[in-house]
């Protein structure tokens, strides 16, 4: 009977708070402004940025000094390419350049003036790609291009060449097969840029407006005092662990909502890679949402007011896009930062996501993120708990 | 306060007044210095060497023969590569691509060896992680060049075992052959490529956000008539006076990332060090007064400061340096340049790919001038918000 009855109390104060916590963040502009700007119109802009996806038609230009008839279907099959287009035929190579230094071209395709003579000489026939590297998909594309207007080129001009061989050897070696080669890429089928990167920018955006929504209210709470009310029923680590959990699910509340749309319903609208299982995904987002609220309120000791912690915050998001090792390999960064990956709630929870939902990942697959961040949700809701103790501790003295 | 405004001009009061607010707060330490030059830290160390080499990958050789062990070991000389798994079905090999476990598998078919010596069709197949693009493009390139060759083998091998010459040969299978030459990055390695632009989009998100927060906090903390003040009411020595220390304190850090990036991590340059710095101070400065913008729009702390954040992460995609911009919606293309960052990211890549010159980016350079300008014209509206107080209780 005893036990039911301080149940009853401690769930009538876990509700109160969750009322109190709800209350906060509806009579904030800038937490409103925070959740739907950025959760709504960032997640909507960052994928109308990265539609275009793959790059077609970049420009480039072609130095003919060969001016002859395999020149000329070269540049043909360049410009059929679908990465790159034929800008123009430049008569020199200055000329080029300059057009290369005023950002016309992304690249150039020089083609020596014995290009044909070579060929029909029996030589090999050489063409030479300049590429810019501003952006490496630039240079991909020009690569990827060149390449395969090469290769078509040979396999045109290969019986041309059997002239060149001993007469009596030319069957038995064009009998003989070249071994066929073939790619595939796995898990994007657009191959393209966008889908690629806004699985991860998903999570990661999760992860930095939960991070500012509470960092701005409990900055809130320590600059106007009112962090004091928690004090009113003491301030043992029980009560304490009764705050962090109900702010903790006010705003998993609020973000399973935000998570449908962002993880659910934007995959859908813009045709992104999600062959997860939603099951899976749910279950990943349990952990990672916890992690991120406790990492967020353990954080609280260092937010003095409501907006220096955005000072703090904002511009850690392009460095949780490369600890989560979606951009570059885990494998190749220096220890310190394989490590960081394991504090950071975004960065394994971001590489789970991208596992379950662009490559189908099961449970299984994602074990060591999964396993990592229910750890963070451990010693993070010890850490928040002892960091809103000694604020307001500290708030009250 | 009072006394400094009595005895000096006002220009000195705004400054000593900012020297003092500035040294009373441990946050002004934390954003001006130790966060930029955490990143400073962040974007050299990141990338390890730079190089995209050894990367995981696997192989599963179903053949088992001479020939195919041969092409392994052929496989395990490429230095991208490194071959860590070896597996007997092609099912574990896309297991383990997806645990991240490698990074792409090559498989060597059944009766691969007797399907190539009695000139039957065969083929080799490779599998690459493209939701992981970069490296699944390292990894691309790297099987093509290598496969390619190998693909020509039996016919080689054929054609020297009959007296005719590798070169020949060589000649007649790849009459037109290519050179590629990626310009200023030849190594196409990662750190010339990201380490400094992504080091200025980092920091001109501090930059605006530390801004914002400078000018506002007077509002927000209700010491703007006080700033006012010592200004003598006149809005462009408050703000300039106010913002002095920063941009100075910008400026140096600005300088010691370019000696950090170019002098000690020896990254290419074309020019000197001279006009790469004066290019980091005016997109200081730019910065700075696009953030008193943006504030300017609408003084209220709390909301600004949550646009802000938002617009500084922009920058990150609309610098250019991931997806080409060009090749974006025209709509976004065009708002690309109302960020001090593009520009800057347009003059430091002329400076550094071949220092063409002047005549290449003086569109860019009178962008960046004119960010303080525009905001020159947004000084009478901030002047009379704060005088009116209406944007106090906002939040």
């Amino acid at each position: 009977m005893k036990i039911l009855i301080k149940m009853k109390s401690s769930l009538k104060d876990i509700v109160e708070l969750i009322i109190q916590e709800f209350k906060t963040i509806a009579s904030s502009y800038s937490i409103l402004l925070v959740l739907i700007g950025g959760i709504f119109i960032y997640g909507l802009l960052y994928n109308y940025m990265y539609q275009p996806n793959v790059i077609r038609n970049a420009p480039v230009v072609v130095v003919d000094k060969s001016n002859s008839k395999l020149s000329r279907e070269y540049t043909r099959l360049i410009d059929a390419a679908p990465q790159v287009e034929v800008y123009g035929t430049a008569v020199d190579f200055i000329a080029a350049k300059e057009l290369m230094k005023k950002n016309k071209v992304a690249g150039i395709i020089y083609i020596p003036k014995d290009f044909d003579t070579r060929v029909n000489r029996g030589e090999e026939s050489i063409f030479i790609t300049y590429a810019v590297t501003q952006a490496f998909l630039y240079y991909s594309s020009i690569q990827e291009a060149s390449a395969g207007a090469m290769l078509e080129l040979d396999d045109r001009y290969r019986p041309n060449m059997v002239v060149f061989l001993p007469a009596k050897d030319v069957l038995q070696i064009a009998a003989a097969t070249p071994i066929s080669v073939s790619g595939t890429p796995l898990y994007n089928y657009t191959e393209g840029y966008g889908t690629y990167l806004i699985p991860a920018v998903i999570m990661i955006i999760i992860f930095q407006t939960l991070m500012m929504v509470i960092s701005m209210i409990s900055g809130k709470e320590r600059e106007s005092g009112s962090i004091r009310h928690f004090a009113e029923q003491g301030t043992t680590l029980k009560r304490v662990s009764r705050i962090i959990i109900s702010k903790t699910f006010v705003y998993c509340i609020l973000y399973s909502i935000f998570g449908l749309f962002l993880a659910g319903l934007i995959p859908i609208i813009f045709q992104l890679p999600n062959i997860g299982n939603s099951y899976e995904i749910i279950m990943l987002f349990i952990p990672y949402l916890l992690a991120t609220c406790f990492f967020g309120l353990a954080g609280s000791v260092f937010f003095t007011d409501s907006e220096a912690p955005i000072l703090m915050i904002a511009f850690f998001s392009v460095g949780l896009v490369f600890l989560s090792g979606i951009s570059y390999p885990l494998e190749l960064m220096p220890w310190y930062w394989q490590a960081t990956h394991f504090i950071i709630p975004a960065a394994p929870g971001t590489l789970a996501f991208v596992k379950v939902n662009s490559m189908g990942a099961s449970m299984a697959d994602i074990q060591t993120e999964y396993i990592t961040l229910w750890i963070q949700c451990a010693v993070y809701f010890i850490l928040a708990c002892l960091a809103y103790q000694y604020n307001i501790k500290k708030a009250i003295k | 306060m009072n006394e400094i405004s009595k005895n000096s001009s006002p220009f000195y009061s705004v400054l000593k007044r900012e020297l003092i607010r500035m040294t009373s707060r441990r946050l002004y330490l934390g954003v001006c210095v130790i966060l930029p030059l955490f990143t400073v830290f962040f974007m050299v160390t990141i990338f390890g060497t730079g190089q995209m080499e050894n990367i995981p990958i696997g192989i599963v050789d179903l053949d088992q023969t001479a020939t195919s062990r041969n092409i392994s070991r052929t496989v395990a000389t490429v230095p991208t590569f490194k071959v860590t798994e070896y597996y007997s079905d092609m099912e574990s090999a896309r297991k383990a691509t997806q645990q991240k476990i490698i990074y792409g598998y090559l498989v060597i078919p059944h009766n691969f060896e007797s399907d190539v010596m009695a000139g039957r069709q065969s083929t080799l197949a490779y599998y690459y992680h493209y939701a992981l693009l970069s490296v699944g493009t390292e990894i691309y390139g790297a099987f093509e060049s290598l496969l390619q060759t190998l693909a020509l083998g039996p016919i080689v091998t054929e054609a020297v075992a009959l007296g005719v010459g590798e070169e020949q040969i060589t000649t007649f299978l790849v009459p037109v052959n290519t050179q590629s030459h990626p310009l200023y990055n030849s190594s196409l390695d990662y750190s010339i490529y990201l380490t400094n632009p992504f080091f200025f989009v980092l920091f001109q998100v501090l930059i605006l956000l530390t801004t914002v927060y400078v000018v506002g906090s007077e509002i927000k903390f209700r010491t703007a008539d006080k700033w006012l003040e010592a200004a003598n009411l006149n809005m462009f020595t408050a703000i300039v006076g106010k913002l002095l220390p920063y941009t100075i304190i910008y400026c140096i850090i600005g300088i010691f990332a370019n000696y950090i990036i170019f002098g000690v991590m020896d990254i290419p340059f074309s020019s000197g060090f001279l006009p790469l710095n004066l290019a980091t101070i005016l997109f200081i400065i730019a910065t700075q007064a696009f953030g008193v913008f943006l504030f300017s729009l609408f003084p209220a702390i709390g909301i600004i400061m949550s646009v802000v954040s938002m617009v500084a992460s922009l920058g990150a995609t609309l610098s250019g340096v991931t997806f080409p911009v060009p090749f974006m919606y025209p709509a976004v293309y065009y708002a690309s340049f109302l960020f001090p960052v593009r520009h800057f990211v347009e003059i430091n890549q002329n400076l550094l790919y071949g220092n063409y010159g002047f005549a290449y980016t003086w569109q860019n350079v009178s962008i960046l001038f004119l960010f303080p300008l525009v905001t020159l014209l947004m000084l009478p509206h901030l002047k009379n918000a704060i005088l009116s107080h209406k944007y106090e209780d906002i939040d």
